[in-house]
C-alpha cells in the first residue's frame, strides 16, 4: 500500500490533476448513468409486473365462465323427460328394447350437443349402467381406458371433474388439444345415480382469450393444473408437458422474475379459479426492456461524450496549471546553471502568476546581487591588478631610466635629479595602491609628474595643460583614472603628431535631472581622433557593458567600467572624436568632499596618512 | 497485508451471498396463496332439520335426502320432529336443539305463529334459523326453502282435477293441518283458479285431516258418503290422496270420483295403476332434504342462496325475496309412476 502510494505521489502534477478530474467527473456520472437505468428497467418491469396479472385474471376470468358454461352442458340431459325416463330403467331388457333406447338417447346427444349450440364440442358420452351412449364430431380412439377404470360404480358426490388428456387413451382425430368434463348423472328426484356423462371439449378457443392478453410477441402464456400439466399454451406444442418449475414458484397471485437462466424471464401467474388451474404468462426481460434499449444506448453516447469532454477539460485545466509550473522548472533549471537571462512571461494575475512574477523579482534580485557582490569584487581586483600592471609599466619605467642614463651621460644634473624625484613620487604614489580614493589634487599631481617624464624625455613635443576650476584638494577622486586616458592619447598621438598637445580640465557642474553635484575631467588633445565609427562602437561598448570584454581598448573600459561600479552607471567616461582633429574624453564622478571621506570610504584615511 | 486479506474474504463472501440469490425475485404481488390445509381446514357444522312430524313416508323421503346430503356435504344432519303434526311438541324440539348448540335449525312449522319465539330465541343464540317445506313469520327466520311456487302449485293441482272431471262437479278438499302456512296459501290458489277458469265446479268442503293417514281415510269416506254426486277429492297434503283412493277404490268410484293431489308417487303406485287415483302431483322431497342442507350448509359459509344458483345435484334453484323455490312440481300418472321411487 505504502509502495503504492509512493508511486502515486510520484506522479506528474499533471497525470495526478488528470486523474482525478476524471475520477471525479466519471464515476458520478457513470454511477448516476447505472442507476437511471436500472431504475428505469425496474419500474417497466414493476409495471409489467403488475399489469399482466390483471390481463391473466380477467383472462382467468374469461376461461373459468367459458368453464361454467361447458359446466351446464350435462344440465341440458335434464330437459329431455324421455332421455332420463331411459336412463332411469333396468338394463335387464331386450336388444330391441336396449338399442332403442340407444338410438332415442344418441339422437338426443347429437342433436342437443353436437350440433347445438356450442361448437367446441368433440364429443359426449354417457355411461349408464353398463350402457355406454356416444355422440362424436370427430372420429375418436380409446373410449374404453376411461370406461373400464371407471366401469359402472363411479360416484363423484354429485361433482365434476376434469380429465386431462394425459389422464386418459382417448383421441380425437387430428388429435386436437381437448378437456374431458365427467360430471355424474344424478336423479335429483330419486336421489339415484344414473350414471356419468362425458363431454369432450376442444380447447382451440381459447386461442383467443390467449391472443387477446398476448400484449408482447414473445410472451408465452400457459394454462397448467396446479401440478403443471399444461393444459393449453400459445404454443401448441407444448401441450400435455409438465411444467416442473411450477412447485418452485412463488406461492402468489402477481408476478415474479427469474435470476438463475441464461434468459431470465418475466412470469406473471394467476391462481384465481375453481379448477386450481394456474395461468402463466412468462416474457423474456430482454423483449420488456426493448425500449428502454434507446434509453440506455443514449445515455451510454451521452456518458461517453460527457467522458471525452471533461477528459478533454480536465487535461487542458492540469495542462494550464501544469504548463507554467513546468516552464518555471526548466527555467530554474537555467538558472540553477548560472544563466540569469530568463523571463517568465507572466500570463495571469492568479497564483501561477504570482509565482511567476515572484521568480522573475527573485532572478533579478539574484541577478543584482551577483552582480554587486561577485561580480564587482571580480572586476575591482582585476582592475586593480591592471593598476599594479600599469603603475610599474616596465616599458615607461625602461624609457625613463634610459633618458635619465641619456642625461647622466650628457652631464645634465638638473633633468636627471628632476627626473629622479618625479619617478620617484610616482612610484611611491603607486605603489600605496592600498587606496582607492585620493584627492583630486593627488590624481592631477600624479599626471602631471608623468606628464612632465614624457615632455622631458621627447623633448618638447609634448605640451601639456592642466586647469582646475575647482579646490582640487577638497575633493576625491579614484585612483588611476586619468593616466590610462593619458597614457592611451600620448601612445597615439606621439606616433602621429609632431607637436602633441594634451589639455586637462578639471570642473564641477551640478546635474539637475539627477539633483547632485558632479567633477568633470576633461583629458582632450590634438591627435589623430578616430572614425565616427570606432567611436559609436566604443560608446557602445561603453555603455553596453562596462565590465565586459578586454581588448586593446582595456584601458578606458576598465576606466569606464570602474567608475561605474562604484558610481553607478550613469557615471563613467564620454568620447568624442574627430577625424584629423582630436580626442575629447570626459570622466564625470560625483562630488565627494574630503570631510566626507570617513564616512564614504573606508581606506581613504590610510592613504592620508601616508602622503603626509 | 492484513487489511488485503479482509478485503479479500469480504469478496468472498460478497460472491457467496450472490450465489445464494433466490431463483425467483417477486416483482408484484396481489396476495399469497393459501395452500391446501389453509382451506380445508374446516369445523365439523351440525345442520337440524324439524320436520313437521316423522314416520310419514313424505317426510322419511325429506330424511333420506338430508342424510345423503350430510354424507355428500361433510356436515353432521339431525333429523328430528314430533310423532305428531303439533306446533308444541316441534316447539320443545327445537328447545333441545338450541341446548345442543347446532348451527342451523331448519323448520317446517306446523303453526306459523306459536314456533316464532322459540326460533327467536335460536337466532339469539346465533344459530342460524330457516325454514322449509313450511314457512312461519318471516322475522323469525333468515329464509324460507319453498319446494315450488304455491301459486303456481295451487292452480296446478285444480288444473289436473278439471282434466278429470271435464270442469264440471262438485268436488272436496282434503287438507293437513288447520293451521299450516303452506296448505293454506295453496289452498286459496286452487280456489282463486276455480273461480277464474272452472264456474261450474263447486267446492263442497274442505276438511282438515292434521295429516294423520287414519283420520284422512275417515274424512273421505265421510266426503264419499255424504256427497253422492261428489266427481273428485283433492289431496292438499301428503296424506290426503292416499286415504282418498282408498276410500274411492273400496266405495268402488274408481274412475267415477277422481282423485288427485299432493303425495309422494309410492304411497299412490297402485291406486294409479288401478285408476283409484288419476294424477297426484309433488316435487321430490328427497331433494328437498337434500337441497334444505345444502343450503344450510352454505348459509354456515356466508353464502347466501341467490337466483338461478346451481346446487351440485339439486339443480338450478329460484330465490324471490327471502324465499328459496326448489323447481317444478311433477306430476305422477300410472305411465310414469314407476320411474320414481319416493
Amino acid at each position: 500500500m505504502i509502495f503504492k502510494w509512493k508511486q502515486v505521489k510520484n506522479h506528474r502534477l499533471m497525470t495526478k490533476l488528470i486523474v482525478t478530474y476524471i475520477f471525479i467527473t466519471v464515476i458520478p456520472m457513470a454511477l448516476i448513468g447505472l442507476t437511471a437505468y436500472n431504475q428505469y428497467t425496474k419500474s417497466i418491469e414493476e409495471q409489467v409486473g403488475e399489469n399482466i396479472p390483471k390481463l391473466l385474471e380477467q383472462a382467468h376470468e374469461q376461461i373459468n365462465a367459458y368453464l361454467n358454461d361447458i359446466r351446464q352442458l350435462p344440465d341440458l340431459l335434464y330437459n329431455s323427460a324421455q332421455v332420463i325416463e331411459v336412463l332411469r330403467k333396468d338394463t335387464f331388457q331386450t336388444n330391441s328394447s336396449l338399442l332403442q333406447d340407444q338410438f332415442i338417447v344418441n339422437s338426443y346427444l347429437t342433436k342437443t350437443f353436437i350440433n347445438g349450440g356450442n361448437p367446441d364440442i368433440l364429443g359426449v358420452f354417457i355411461l349408464s349402467k353398463n350402457r355406454l351412449f356416444q355422440s362424436s364430431k370427430v372420429s375418436y380412439t380409446g373410449f374404453e381406458s376411461i370406461a373400464l377404470p371407471y366401469g359402472q360404480d363411479m360416484d363423484l358426490n354429485g361433482k365434476q371433474a376434469i380429465i386431462l388428456p394425459n389422464q386418459t387413451n382417448l383421441r380425437f382425430k387430428d388429435a386436437p388439444p381437448y378437456i374431458l368434463l365427467m360430471r355424474q348423472i344424478t336423479d335429483t328426484e330419486n336421489r339415484m345415480n344414473l350414471g356419468t356423462m362425458f363431454i369432450a371439449v376442444d380447447m382451440s378457443s381459447f386461442k383467443s382469450i390467449f391472443e387477446k392478453i398476448n400484449t408482447k410477441q414473445q410472451a408465452q402464456i400457459s394454462l397448467m393444473t396446479n401440478t403443471g400439466y399444461i393444459i393449453y399454451h400459445s404454443n401448441l406444442q407444448y401441450i400435455g408437458r409438465i411444467n416442473k418449475h411450477l412447485a418452485d414458484y412463488p406461492k402468489i397471485n402477481g408476478s415474479f422474475k427469474t435470476t438463475n437462466e441464461d434468459e431470465n424471464r418475466l412470469i406473471s401467474i394467476s391462481r384465481t379459479g375453481s379448477e386450481d388451474w394456474i395461468l402463466e404468462q412468462s416474457i423474456p426481460l430482454k423483449n420488456l426492456t426493448e425500449r428502454t434499449d434507446l434509453v440506455r444506448n443514449t445515455t451510454i453516447i451521452v456518458f461517453v461524450l460527457v467522458v471525452l469532454l471533461s477528459t478533454i477539460i480536465s487535461i487542458f485545466l492540469a495542462w494550464n496549471v501544469s504548463r507554467p509550473i513546468h516552464r518555471l522548472t526548466s527555467l530554474m533549471k537555467k538558472v540553477e546553471k548560472g544563466d540569469f537571462d530568463v523571463d517568465l512571461p507572466i500570463e495571469s494575475s492568479d497564483e501561477v502568476g504570482m509565482l511567476a512574477k515572484s521568480f522573475n523579482s527573485m532572478v533579478l534580485e539574484i541577478k543584482d546581487l551577483i552582480k554587486q557582490n561577485y561580480q564587482i569584487k571580480l572586476q575591482q581586483k582585476e582592475a586593480e591588478l591592471y593598476a599594479l600592471q600599469s603603475q610599474i609599466n616596465p616599458h615607461f619605467m625602461y624609457n625613463t631610466l634610459e633618458t635619465i642614463g641619456m642625461a647622466v651621460e650628457e652631464d645634465e644634473e638638473e633633468t636627471v635629479v628632476e627626473m629622479v624625484s618625479l619617478l620617484g613620487r610616482m612610484l611611491r604614489y603607486s605603489i600605496s595602491n592600498k587606496e582607492k580614493v585620493v584627492t583630486i589634487d593627488q590624481e592631477v599631481q600624479h599626471m602631471q609628474d608623468y606628464l612632465t617624464i614624457q615632455k622631458i624625455r621627447f623633448e618638447d613635443r609634448i605640451e601639456f595643460y592642466i586647469y582646475e576650476k575647482i579646490d582640487t584638494n577638497k575633493y576625491l577622486t579614484p585612483k588611476f583614472i586619468l593616466q590610462p586616458i593619458v597614457e592611451n592619447a600620448i601612445k597615439h598621438g606621439l606616433d602621429h603628431q609632431q607637436n602633441f598637445r594634451i589639455e586637462i580640465f578639471i570642473s564641477s557642474q551640478m546635474n539637475l535631472v539627477k539633483n547632485r553635484e558632479e567633477v568633470l575631467f576633461k583629458i582632450i588633445d590634438n591627435g589623430p581622433g578616430m572614425p565616427k565609427e570606432i567611436v559609436t562602437q566604443l560608446t557602445n561598448e561603453l555603455e553596453s557593458d562596462p565590465l565586459g570584454k578586454r581588448d586593446a581598448r582595456f584601458g578606458l573600459i576598465n576606466v569606464h567600467g570602474r567608475l561605474a561600479m562604484m558610481f553607478g552607471e550613469q557615471y563613467g567616461l564620454k568620447i568624442e572624436s574627430q577625424m584629423n582633429q582630436g580626442t575629447e574624453v570626459i570622466i564625470v564622478i560625483p562630488l565627494m568632499k574630503l570631510e566626507n571621506l570617513g564616512i564614504k570610504m573606508g581606506g581613504g584615511g590610510e592613504g592620508e596618512d601616508e602622503k603626509n | 497485508m492484513k487489511r488485503r486479506v479482509s478485503l479479500f474474504l469480504l469478496l468472498i463472501l460478497f460472491l457467496a451471498g450472490c450465489s445464494q440469490k433466490p431463483a425467483y425475485e417477486i416483482v408484484y404481488s396481489s396476495g399469497e396463496v393459501k395452500t391446501q390445509s389453509e382451506t380445508n381446514e374446516k369445523r365439523q357444522v351440525t345442520i337440524a332439520l324439524v320436520p313437521k312430524l316423522v314416520n310419514i313416508p313424505y317426510f322419511n323421503a325429506v330424511e333420506e335426502g338430508a342424510i345423503e346430503a350430510g354424507e355428500d356435504l361433510g356436515v353432521h344432519v339431525i333429523y328430528r320432529g314430533p310423532a305428531v303434526a303439533d306446533a308444541d311438541q316441534q316447539i320443545k324440539i327445537i328447545n333441545e336443539l338450541i341446548n345442543e348448540k347446532v348451527d342451523v335449525i331448519a323448520v317446517s312449522a306446523n303453526d306459523p305463529d306459536k314456533l316464532v319465539p322459540v326460533m327467536k330465541k335460536a337466532q339469539s343464540q346465533n344459530i342460524k334459523v330457516i325454514t322449509w317445506d313450511a314457512d312461519t313469520h318471516s322475522s323469525s327466520r333468515e329464509l324460507f326453502i319453498n319446494m315450488v311456487d304455491p301459486e303456481t302449485l295451487g292452480r296446478h293441482l285444480m288444473d289436473t282435477l278439471a282434466w278429470n272431471v271435464n270442469e264440471e262437479g262438485d268436488f272436496a278438499i282434503i287438507t293437513g293441518a288447520e293451521s299450516a302456512a303452506n296448505l293454506n296459501v295453496w289452498l286459496n290458489w286452487i280456489k282463486i283458479q276455480r273461480r277464474e277458469y272452472y264456474p261450474k265446479m263447486n267446492l263442497v268442503e274442505v276438511t282438515a285431516s292434521d295429516d294423520d293417514p287414519h283420520k284422512a281415510y275417515i274424512q273421505a269416506k265421510q266426503l264419499l258418503a255424504e256427497y253422492p254426486n261428489l266427481k273428485g277429492i283433492i289431496g292438499n297434503s301428503s296424506v290426503g290422496p292416499p286415504a282418498a283412493a282408498q276410500a274411492v277404490k273400496e266405495a268402488g268410484k274408481s274412475g267415477k270420483v277422481a282423485v288427485v293431489g299432493l303425495s309422494p308417487p309410492n304411497p299412490m303406485n297402485e291406486y294409479l295403476k288401478i285408476n283409484a287415483a288419476q294424477v297426484v302431483t309433488l316435487w321430490s322431497p328427497k331433494k328437498l332434504g337434500f337441497l334444505t342442507v345444502a343450503i344450510a350448509a352454505n348459509l354456515i359459509e356466508g353464502k347466501k342462496p341467490y337466483d338461478r344458483q346451481d346446487i351440485p345435484q339439486v339443480g338450478k334453484i329460484s330465490v324471490k325475496d327471502d324465499m328459496v323455490i326448489m323447481g317444478e312440481p311433477i306430476d305422477f300418472t300410472k305411465e310414469n309412476v314407476d320411474q320414481y321411487d319416493f
